[in-house]
């Protein structure tokens, strides 16, 4: 258990900047853009995407403390770098891991204003809060801070293992406009949460004692659905459970992507959507903790009666219980996803060329472009805002490059680049975010990368 | 195609010219987890009139026992290395209060006891520190029961019960963990 809440502990200084891929948004009509906004303009007949391979995306990173804080090679011993990394971290510090791997993906082109796209994807998506109280109390215990409070407000986490069933319509309504909306099941096998706790442990100089320890208006809720089995009240450990759980066979909710692009000139093209505006039932396998009360202790009071018979510590523990109870319940709830909001803006310039479309026309475009993009999603603490400039390149019909600098709670020196290659039928992707930070990753705040590949057909 | 093959070369050189400061994940293996918890312990205030029996005659010590599962905890049974036990003791009465602090087992067994804190006569500020190594009193862990004994000096004059003058004590106990991932 130490190890688990240790590795939870590191696990905080390597968080991931997840779910802002502002090197695919918009970019090279790829099938995958149409995931970031159902409204991005395609000129193909279909897709398909190679099964497991077409989407994969990962982010890690650290908005202040990296790898060689904890385990860089100099004179200090470990002990003094945890210490040190404790101190340097705040309780706004988070961690966010978001993975997805596209498991099926396709499209196909309806009639000259509709493009039907959809797919399967898994997705884990993460974040903690770092509770700096809880931590310090853990690694130092409560000697050294008397009336200090140690809070119960700063543990907020939220873990979901879910798989994603989708369809989407991308709709072109005229020259200028185009919209389009994707709906959204999804699959929960795993959801592990905590919100809004509240509540202080307080060690203080005692009156009747020498120290008096205060657990004031605490209130911690913990949710989990799909960790423990209802039937047999044991913890579900097989994988295969959690995957099958992932396609329609764990908790379910529905969710809804809507975008618009709006060519407001030849030239300039604004774009947005909103990703993921959702929620889960959480009902089976579901078990939640909760601990609620007050609760105040000042030692074991003699009173020297003979009738007593020691029962002091029984009388206090049955106090605690009755003040401070915790309960365990089956209470079905609700999770929303975190939603997730584009917006960009785009300025096409250059060479004007045209390109082979799925209609047998060609279709002018300009080799260059620049803009702005703006990304928020929205998590229990405060919505995450990431401002992006890019810079994208056209550098032959087939081959589409984009280069990105992005400022977020993280970084403000995030340069990113993309490729998208077609090779006849199949077209293949890379993109790597924060790539000044592969000069040295033990000093990296944060990698990131999306690959893959699909056979896109004119 | 040239600027393909900048761009390619761009990435390929960030992807092998990544490199990494020398780091050293064993490190973790020397962690030692070594946080200190303080506990309010026991605590009484008496006074004279609690030395006598229901019949009215002078009582020399009074004794009281609790329960105690501090180390019925697996990690601070595992992981306890020193113990310190802390008293602040008050003496308003007229005469000498000797405390025994005795650390018992499940069956009343002696498993460790302190030297006895003699208090003099009204001294208002007596403190007490008693640390436990444990490794050299490994039995103290076995603790289930602590007992606190109050004697009173027998000066050959009877309290007054009607006095209102306090004996109090108040106590913590500090326990040093240190332990290895």
């Amino acid at each position: 258990m130490r190890k688990i809440i240790f590795i939870l502990i590191v696990l905080f200084f390597y968080k991931s900047i997840a779910q802002n891929k502002q090197v695919l948004f918009g970019f090279a009509e790829l099938p995958q853009t149409l995931l970031l906004n159902p409204a991005s303009e395609t000129n193909y007949k279909f897709h398909v995407g190679v099964p497991l391979l077409s989407g994969f995306s990962t982010e890690i990173g650290s908005s202040s403390a990296v790898l060689s804080d904890l385990f860089g090679v100099d004179n200090r011993t470990v002990n003094q770098k945890v210490t040190s990394l404790l101190n340097s971290l705040s309780p706004r510090d988070f961690l966010k891991l978001n993975t997805q791997i596209e498991i099926l993906s396709g499209g196909f082109r309806y009639d000259s204003k509709n493009y039907f796209s959809f797919g399967f994807y898994n997705e884990i998506d993460a974040i903690g809060y770092y509770p700096k109280d809880f931590l310090t109390l853990f690694n130092e215990g409560n000697d050294a801070y008397l009336n200090r409070s140690f809070s119960a407000s700063q543990i907020i986490y939220k873990l979901d293992v879910i798989g994603v069933l989708h369809a989407g319509i991308t709709r072109k309504i005229n020259d200028k406009l185009t919209v389009g909306g994707r709906f959204k099941i999804y699959s929960s096998a795993l959801n592990i949460e905590t919100n809004n706790n509240s509540g202080t442990f307080t060690t203080t100089q005692g009156t009747n004692n020498l120290y008096t320890h205060y657990f004031n208006d605490v209130d911690i809720n913990l949710k989990t659905s799909g960790l423990v089995d209802s039937n047999t009240e044991q913890y579900i450990e097989n994988a295969g459970t959690f995957i099958g759980n992932t396609f329609l066979g764990g908790n379910l909710g529905i969710g809804l992507d809507v975008g618009l692009t709006y060519k407001i000139t030849d030239q300039l093209e604004f774009s947005g959507s909103i990703i993921d505006f959702g929620f889960i039932n959480h009902k089976k396998n579901v078990k939640n903790t909760k601990t609620k009360g007050n609760f105040i202790f000042e030692g074991v009071d003699f009173t020297f009666d003979p009738n007593n018979n020691g029962n002091y510590w029984e009388q206090i523990d049955e106090r605690f219980k009755q003040e401070l109870p915790t309960t365990e319940d089956n209470e079905s709830y609700i999770s929303w996803r975190p939603t997730k909001i584009n917006a960009a803006l785009k300025y096409s310039f250059g060479e004007k060329r045209s390109k082979y479309c799925y209609d047998n026309t060609y279709k002018d475009f300009y080799t260059d472009a620049i803009g702005v993009q703006l990304f928020n999603v929205f998590r229990p603490l405060s919505p995450q805002l990431a401002l992006t400039t890019f810079y994208q390149k056209s550098i032959s019909k087939k081959i589409h490059a984009k280069f990105t600098y992005t400022i977020d709670d993280f970084s403000y020196s995030n340069i990113g680049a993309g490729l998208s290659m077609q090779f006849g039928k199949i077209n293949l992707y890379g993109m790597f975010d924060n790539i000044l930070a592969y000069r040295n990753l033990a000093t990296a705040n944060s990698v990131s990368l999306q690959l893959g590949v699909n056979l896109i057909f004119n | 195609m040239k600027s393909l093959k900048k761009i390619s070369f761009l990435l390929s050189f960030f992807m092998i010219v990544s490199c990494s400061d020398k780091l050293d994940f064993n490190q973790i293996n020397n962690y030692i987890h070594k946080p200190v918890l303080t506990s309010a312990l026991t605590y009484f205030k008496v006074v004279p009139f609690q030395f006598f029996d229901s019949n009215g005659v002078q009582q020399f010590e009074i004794r009281d026992v609790t329960r105690f599962e501090g180390f019925e905890n697996t990690y601070i049974r595992e992981n306890v290395v020193k113990i310190n036990f802390n008293a602040e003791i008050k003496n308003e009465f007229n005469r000498d209060v000797t405390i025994q602090a005795e650390f018992l087992s499940e069956n009343d067994g002696l498993l460790y006891s302190f030297t006895p804190i003699q208090v003099q006569e009204n001294d208002l500020n007596f403190t007490y520190l008693e640390e436990i190594d444990v490794t050299t009193n490994q039995s103290v862990l076995n603790t289930a029961k602590v007992r606190i004994i109050a004697s009173i000096e027998n000066t050959g004059t009877p309290m007054n019960p009607n006095d209102t003058s306090e004996f109090e004590f108040k106590s913590s106990i500090t326990f040093f963990i240190e332990s290895e991932l």
